[in-house]
């Protein structure tokens, strides 16, 4: 009962003016960058944060989490009617919504996808609200070793979970640790790395690391590759329209709209993983366990349910551990995070007892968030179709300007513009060279938390590390993280072994 | 330059970094813990860069020893659809919407036109003010990405520019530069125009 009157006061905050017009733009937002060519959502995510600074914190964070919510579905849209997924995410959707589209059915297909975005969406939103204060409850219990554990888990997962080199991985993550240590030590008041550059005493931004890495970094990216010139959308945009399934039909699938959920959620509340993995890994459990599941890829709506039921009930499952421990479950809670942070705030177990409010309102936006999202999904297919007519060259210009117009909302300060240049270009060869950029933009965020605990650790006992393994909350969280980065090394392994002939031959 | 070297080649830049990073992190003041049993501020940092280097060393022997076939190899921490974890991904089997970018092909000299458009307005934004560097970038930017309709090219960042001068300056509040000399005067004169106090 007091939860729910928590979040009827959550609810209540939407009321303001300001919050009303932030959820309202949050949407619009969310769709653009999920429809867009060359903005994926976390890339908007983090265009729209510096904008946030002005912003009071409540109106900052229901924007960013209805850019959120409403970003997992829009691509749903044109993977469906024109084979262009918005998001990785939405990749599985064109093997059954396209293919649909193609006999003729995407008015169902359409549909499906909003019924499965809206189940997945709504479960794991209760969930949220059921788990969150529990998780919270727990971590305070928490000292340092545990956080320290806990933030190394994070860490071991997002590395584990990027790209396809694990030493990779690692160094982009070293690379964020190491600027993260850039600038005055808060401990000892050291200075470190500053090499005489007074604007690096106060630090590096995170800020700037994920702006210029993922936002120029991606424009780089796309114009070595040559921008489409011109419109990539077919005619007949006016014809389509959502035919939403009946309960009915919905019933029928109960177990696929379950499995994608139950999937979106696991996968969501593993840090890293996001709305992406959990699509594909719910596409490939239908495939195998599904009723239908031979049947995947000819078209069939449960292909379409298990991938966006479980790309939205992921929303709802990263946002536990980054509201219960400070840990984003995916890129775009770390933007999340950051927002947080901007304003002062670290989410954690401390915020249910400083700012139980300022959770509620999280929760609250992301019910009003789905909600938005499916309206704004029934009545814009028009226009959000309209918007691929955009040349990718003006979209990625005035996404390079809105990075240096983020830079300088940031701190004022025309070094920054520098440094969010110079982030573009490593975002780029990140890229080019296999290095994932997520680590490093993780590192970056998560590396002075890091290192607090882990300086606090060895000051409170003695310099003995082996605290963190003998602890039992910190022990076991420490295995579960080695183990999460030797599972794909050992899998790596077995793949060789049972297939030795599978690697290529030797460059002569 | 040989396919074996080259594919070494990002990871022994890494190690001499991280070999340059080591010395730097050498010259961190430890006074405050000087002649106590407790690790200073260049512990963390130190293991940080220690860890890359031993990383970066691994891979460049690793890579240096069993070429191409090392780097290609099935790896730790492949997930799915290896594209689409950090960037958008635009299936190979839809019909030729990218061009260029469905067939693979690279533009270095683009990039390189792109690198130095984005670098050059870092370093004139100062001098020319917001509203005329933002104006002059659309125009190149869009230009070398390809867009041909040069007078409505012309438009859009002549309108795109006033609107973000307008967005930002009056309704963000956000402090954009004004440049310098006459290019600071027409800064001032365009926002008086616009109404920005």
């Amino acid at each position: 009962m007091e939860t729910l009157l928590n979040l009827a006061g959550g609810l209540a905050a939407h009321l303001v003016p300001a919050n009303l017009l932030a959820m309202a733009v949050g949407l619009v937002l969310g769709m653009l960058v999920a429809v867009l060519p060359g903005l994926t959502l976390v890339m908007g995510v983090v265009l729209a944060l510096p904008f946030t600074y002005k912003m009071g914190v409540e109106a900052a964070l229901i924007l960013l989490t209805a850019m959120y919510v409403s970003g997992t579905y829009a691509g749903a849209i044109t993977a469906i009617l024109f084979r262009i997924p918005g998001e990785p995410m939405d990749v599985p959707l064109l093997w059954d919504g396209h293919a649909m589209t193609r006999r003729g059915e995407a008015a169902q297909a359409l549909g499906w996808s909003l019924a499965g975005a809206f189940v997945g969406g709504l479960i794991s939103a209760i969930l949220m609200v059921a788990l969150a204060k529990p998780v919270a409850t727990l971590a305070l219990k928490f000292s340092s070793p545990e956080f320290f554990a806990v933030v190394f888990f994070g860490l071991a997962s997002v590395v584990a979970l990027s790209g396809r080199s694990v030493v990779n991985a690692l160094i982009s993550l070293c690379i964020g640790l190491f600027l993260a240590t850039v600038g005055i030590d808060t401990i000892y008041g050291a200075e470190r790395f500053a090499f005489g550059q007074p604007f690096l005493l106060d630090g590096v931004e995170f800020l700037l690391v994920m702006v210029g890495a993922y936002g120029i970094g991606e424009v780089l990216i796309r114009l070595n590759t040559g921008f489409k010139g011109e419109s990539v959308q077919g005619d007949g945009v006016a014809r389509f329209r959502t035919a939403v399934p009946s309960l009915r039909e919905m019933w029928r699938l109960k177990w696929t709209f379950l499995r994608g959920t139950g999937t979106g959620i696991v996968v969501g509340v593993v840090p890293g993983a996001g709305a992406t993995v959990s699509a594909f890994v719910a596409y490939g459990m239908e495939s195998q366990y599904g009723k239908n599941g031979k049947a995947l890829g000819s078209g069939v709506p449960e292909g379409i349910v298990a991938a966006k039921s479980a790309a939205t009930a992921s929303v709802g499952g990263a946002l536990v551990p980054l509201l219960a421990m400070g840990i984003p479950g995916s890129g775009a809670t770390a933007i999340i995070l950051a927002a947080f942070l901007l304003h002062g705030i670290q989410p954690g177990p401390q915020v249910f007892v400083n700012s139980p409010a300022l959770v509620n309102v999280v929760f609250a936006a992301v019910f009003i968030a789905l909600v938005g999202m499916c309206v704004l999904g029934y009545f814009a297919i028009k226009p959000l179709c309209k918007v691929l007519d955009a040349p990718e060259a003006i979209v990625s210009a005035f996404v390079v300007l809105f990075c240096f117009v983020g830079a300088f909302a940031a701190r004022n300060n025309l070094s920054d513009l520098y440094v969010i240049a110079a982030f573009g270009v490593i975002g780029f060869l990140f890229e080019r060279f296999d290095f994932p950029v997520a680590p490093m933009v993780l590192g970056t965020i998560l590396g002075p938390l890091a290192e607090s605990n882990f300086m606090t650790t060895m000051v409170s006992f003695g310099g003995d590390w082996t605290v963190f393994f003998t602890r039992p909350i910190s022990g076991a969280v420490m295995a579960l993280a080695f183990v999460g980065l030797a599972f794909p090394l050992l899998k790596a392994l077995a793949q060789r072994l049972r297939s030795p002939k599978a690697a290529p031959p030797e460059p002569s | 330059m040989s396919p074996r070297l080259r594919h070494c080649l990002p990871h022994f830049v890494m190690l001499l970094v991280s070999i340059a990073l080591y010395r730097a992190a050498l010259q961190i003041d430890t006074g405050a813990t000087a002649g106590v049993e407790r690790i200073g501020p260049d512990f963390w940092p130190k293991a940080v860069i220690v860890f890359m280097g031993a990383l970066a060393l691994f891979e460049t022997v690793r890579r240096a020893l069993f070429g191409v076939a090392a780097a290609r190899a099935p790896q730790a921490g492949t997930m799915m659809p290896d594209a689409a974890v950090d960037s958008k991904v635009h299936d190979v089997n839809a019909p030729a919407q990218t061009g260029a970018a469905a067939a693979g092909a690279e533009y270095p000299r683009l990039l390189l036109a792109g690198i130095a458009l984005i670098v050059g307005y870092v370093v004139a934004v100062d001098r020319l003010g917001f509203f005329v560097t933002t104006f002059l970038f659309l125009m190149c930017f869009i230009r070398i990405g390809g867009y041909r309709r040069h007078a409505l090219n012309a438009l859009v960042s002549l309108s795109g520019s006033l609107l973000m001068v307008l967005l930002f300056m009056r309704v963000a509040y956000i402090s954009l530069p004004l440049g310098a000399g006459p290019f600071r005067d027409l800064s001032i004169a365009l926002l008086n125009l616009l109404g920005v106090r």
